[in-house]
């Protein structure tokens, strides 16, 4: 059992080690391209090769921290909610197809279990805030909550468009149907509204709204004490993770590439490339307002869904060779 | 085999690592040292520095009333339109008929429903 592929998958790679390592290695990262565009250093003192142990040392700082919970809190919610939001992040990277055959649960609803389970994530939002019994927290729950109403309806009809072109949901598949063309060019459109949703729904700038550090001090995060503040923060970065191996799945061809250079290269440096682009619009854009998000999510983007699969649907129906 | 490029001792130290790490963080999040030097303010909520006014789970005005409303119908509409998207190529174009019309006929109160919420007084 101990040397099954399967068993070595989940704890190894694409499971349990590989993602509290990634996601670590993405914190450092964010760390010094958003240094970079703002013409600083960055972390540069934890390891010879520019301070890339930096989240490690951190780990270390905050598990010796002492622990606080907030008086008239509801301690078993206040713990259980960033703890689950771990979970959250690694069971959304356990359906992401890395290689042909390198992948956890190749189930056949791949793309809307994955959509499903990250619904989920606002809600633990607003009961993290909820439990802390503090105002701040409060406010950034409800507003995780408003987020969710904008962005979900747009992020689900862009992948519709997927589904529409590859007729299917199994991601393994979708990324087979791509062999002939990744589904970024017919699809442009859906991946640019899946772009910006999923930017939404990682609740990272210029979509930050249940965080917003400069109004309501970190939000939801306000109460959370060492080791706890970690666990906050860690979903973040292993939706980022997920969130941009999912965009290259869908629409940039997953693990396909010219074979001088295994699958599972192409697959992590394409990912690796919409990591950074995500990163650099937070280093890019201002933050929005709660209702100029509304507004947009529900005229402009949902528009744009709308009309993403009437072309989906001319493309498909109209021209069936494609 | 599992990671390809990466020799496998490589990676089970990584996991022992990494879980060696989590057990850390899960002993600590369980044994909790009793508080050496406990004062009236530690765990009082945060507020920006000021002393916590009033209780933390006040009553907050639910705004943007209408976006929820709208939220909850239209949800389950795009839900809908999944199962006839799987099977779009073997629909073809005349069995996508009452799907477009089932889209036509939502979108109209949609407009209007999105003309109402964008007007601040609904809030």
């Amino acid at each position: 059992m101990i040397t099954s592929p399967l068993f070595l998958q989940i704890v190894l790679f694409p499971g349990l080690t590989s993602i509290a390592i990634i996601g670590a290695l993405l914190g450092w990262l964010e760390r010094k391209v958003t240094a970079r565009v703002q013409l600083r250093i960055g972390p540069l003192y934890a390891s010879p090769a520019g301070g890339i142990l930096q989240m490690f040392a951190d780990l270390i700082k905050l598990a010796f921290k002492e622990l606080i919970v907030p008086e008239n809190s509801d301690a078993f919610f206040f713990i259980m909610a960033p703890t689950t939001g771990l979970v959250l992040g690694a069971a959304l990277v356990g359906l992401i197809p890395f290689a042909p055959g390198l992948q956890i649960a190749n189930i056949e609803v791949g793309l809307p279990a994955f959509l499903a389970i990250i619904t989920l994530s606002p809600t633990l939002i607003l009961l993290a805030g909820w439990s802390a019994n503090s105002k701040f927290p409060f406010i950034g729950g409800l507003r995780a909550l408003f987020q969710q109403t904008a962005y979900e309806i747009p992020l689900w009809l862009s992948a519709l468009g997927v589904i529409m072109m590859a007729g299917t949901m199994n991601l393994a598949q979708i990324v087979a149907a791509q062999s002939t063309g990744w589904f970024i060019i017919p699809q442009a459109l859906g991946a640019l509204i899946f772009l910006v949703t999923s930017v939404a729904e990682m609740e990272r700038l210029p979509f930050d709204l249940p965080e917003a550090e400069s109004e309501i001090m970190m939000g939801w995060q306000a109460e959370y004490p060492g080791v706890l503040f970690l666990a906050a923060q860690g979903p973040g970065f292993v939706k980022l993770y997920a969130f941009s191996a999912l965009f290259t799945t869908i629409f940039l061809g997953g693990f396909l590439g010219p074979s001088f250079l295994p699958p599972l290269f192409w697959m992590l440096s394409k990912t690796l490339i919409v990591i950074v682009l995500i990163m650099l619009l937070r280093s890019t854009f201002p933050r929005v307002r709660l209702d100029q998000l509304l507004r947009a999510g529900w005229t402009t983007l949902l528009t744009l869904a709308i009309i993403n699969i009437g072309i989906t649907y001319i493309l498909v129906v109209g021209l069936p060779t494609l | 085999m599992v990671a390809q490029g990466i020799p496998e001792i490589g990676a089970y130290i990584a996991f022992l690592f990494v879980s060696t790490v989590a057990l850390v963080i899960v002993l600590r999040l369980f044994i909790t040292p009793k508080d050496p030097r406990p004062t009236p303010e530690k765990k009082k909520p945060f507020e920006s520095g000021q002393i916590a006014a009033g209780p933390g789970r006040t009553r907050f005005i639910i705004q943007y009333y209408p976006y929820l409303l709208m939220f909850v119908v239209y949800d389950v509409v795009a839900m809908f339109l999944f199962a006839w998207g799987l099977n779009l190529r073997a629909l073809g174009a005349s069995g996508s008929v009452p799907v477009l019309v089932f889209i036509v006929v939502l979108l109209i109160p949609l407009g209007y429903a999105l003309h109402l919420a964008n007007h601040r007084e609904n809030w």
